[in-house]
């Protein structure tokens, strides 16, 4: 067995597809209220229980995402050099040959990526609240509704660019998030400046 | 234009001028539709309920306006749904429980509704109202009646034919005939299903100015949904293309 070094808590990972899966229920019964897609609401056997799993899947994305915070709000704000220089060869996504600079434990797309569902997941928590607790009042209505569907927006395009680049895009990058661990010279080649800052290398 | 797509589209065209404030209307409506009584109190006006609510889908509205000297003239308008053809409160609807019937007329299925209050926020006639279980009322256009072959239960009622019910175009020729001269809602909302037929201004009788549907329901009708399916759409096509012409990260490619 290679050496394997952890990269994620076992709450991060726990905590990840809480977040992961509350959001991908939430999308779905989304498209089911914005399409009336029947099929989708007779799973939930009517499109009031499935109005109860939406508005309840919103408050366990809500608690997840603040939870989510404490694992990579503060690296989403660290940018260096190195990070300017991976966005000057987009990360390595569009051409194999680029040299990518040496990352630390996330690489700035993945920042970005988390600072956008920070943002617009805090819109469409409150619109989504808004909606649920103001309904009495018309303008806070049409206001939370239309916040919440500009936010659904930046999560449907957002979602499944962090969906594919975790899985087929990087190989092995799923399994990181399934146990915690990922092997140790892997790291050192893809984050090696996370791994000096813990002293492994 | 979306008023020539249904051929037999029916309407209630309303008469003011001929209206002479019975309220047999209300109670009809009451009647056919079971609807429970309502405790209001004296507010000085013959107006009553003093606004639609959920056990009233269509009520008197009663104005007093001026007139020459000192006089006063006392008009009566029936208030209710407008059966718009672009109809807001259908356009927002999460649930699928407001919808359109052949006829035209648009009706809600209760069990739907999820109580969400946002028809009302897109109606530009601020006609639904929500029940005790917070659940959507308004006037149907007797949808059920009407696929039956019978007047709405209003229309039925009415004495002196300030209602009447038929076929739109039909109903809007004749009374063009008759000499109204303004049809209200013949094109607004893409042209309205309950027909206001006046010889004065419609404003006289506290008629809405230039109905629309909320900007911001439009633009989220018009461009937000669509774009959430071309956002995802386009995303998952980019990613396979990107999987395809330029590949995965491989391990080798990693050493730098
Ligand atoms: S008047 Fe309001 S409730 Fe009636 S059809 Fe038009 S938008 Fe819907
Ligand atoms: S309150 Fe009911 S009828 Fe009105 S928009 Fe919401 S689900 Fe539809
Ligand atoms: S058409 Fe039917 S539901 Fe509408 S106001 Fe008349 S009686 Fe009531």
């Amino acid at each position: 067995m290679a050496e394997m070094v952890r990269k994620s808590s076992v709450d991060e990972v726990v905590n990840h597809w809480i977040l992961a899966g509350s959001c991908i229920l939430l999308g779905i019964t989304g498209f089911a209220f914005l399409f009336h897609l029947e099929w989708v609401s007779s799973l939930f056997g009517g499109v009031n229980t499935m109005k109860e799993v939406h508005n309840w899947g919103g408050v366990v994305f809500c608690l997840s995402l603040l939870y989510s915070m404490r694992h990579y709000l503060k690296d989403a704000f660290e940018y260096d050099a190195d990070d300017w220089q991976w966005f000057k060869v987009a990360g390595g996504y569009l051409s194999h040959k680029v040299k990518v600079p040496p990352m630390g434990k996330y690489n700035p797309g993945q920042k970005l990526y988390y600072l956008a569902i920070v943002v617009a997941g805090i819109a469409i928590a409150l619109s989504g609240f808004g909606m649920w607790f103001l309904k009495e009042d018309a303008s806070m209505l049409l206001l939370s509704h239309i916040v919440h569907n500009v936010a659904f927006i930046i999560f449907v395009i957002a979602v499944p660019v962090h969906i594919y680049l975790g899985t087929l895009a990087n190989p092995g990058t799923l399994q990181i998030m399934l146990t915690g661990m990922m092997p140790l010279n892997e790291a050192k080649k893809k984050h090696p400046k996370w791994i000096k800052a813990v002293g492994k290398m | 234009m979306a008023n020539d797509t249904s051929k037999n589209r029916k309407a209630i065209l309303v008469t003011p001028e001929a209206c002479i404030g019975c309220r047999a209307c209300q109670v009809a409506c009451k009647s056919w539709n079971q609807l429970p009584a309502i405790k209001t109190t004296n507010n000085g006006t013959y107006q009553n309920p003093p606004d639609l609510a959920s056990a009233a889908y269509n009520i008197i509205q009663y104005s007093e306006v001026p007139f020459k000297e000192n006089l006063v003239r006392w008009l009566f308008l029936s208030r209710r749904c407008m059966h718009c053809e672009d109809a807001g409160c259908v356009t927002i609807c999460p649930s699928g429980a407001l919808y359109k019937t052949a006829e035209g007329a648009v009706a809600f299925d209760r069990d739907k509704c999820i109580g969400c209050k946002l028809c009302v926020t897109a109606c530009p006639f601020d006609v639904p109202r929500y029940d005790g279980e917070g659940k959507v009322t308004k006037c149907h256009l007797c949808f059920d009646r009407i696929a039956n072959g019978m007047d709405p239960a209003c229309v039925k009622t009415c004495p002196t034919g300030a209602l009447k019910y038929g076929d739109r175009a039909e109903l809007i020729d004749t009374a063009k005939k008759e000499g109204y001269t303004t049809l209200y809602g013949e094109n607004d909302l893409h042209g309205l299903g309950s027909v206001y037929a006046f010889k004065e201004e419609p404003k006289l009788y506290g008629m809405k100015e230039n109905p629309a549907i909320p900007s911001s329901v439009v633009f989220w009708h018009n461009y937000l949904k669509p774009l959430s399916l071309i956002g995802l759409g386009g995303v998952v096509a980019a990613a396979a293309v990107h999987y395809l012409a330029i590949g995965p990260h491989k391990e080798k490619e990693e050493e730098v």
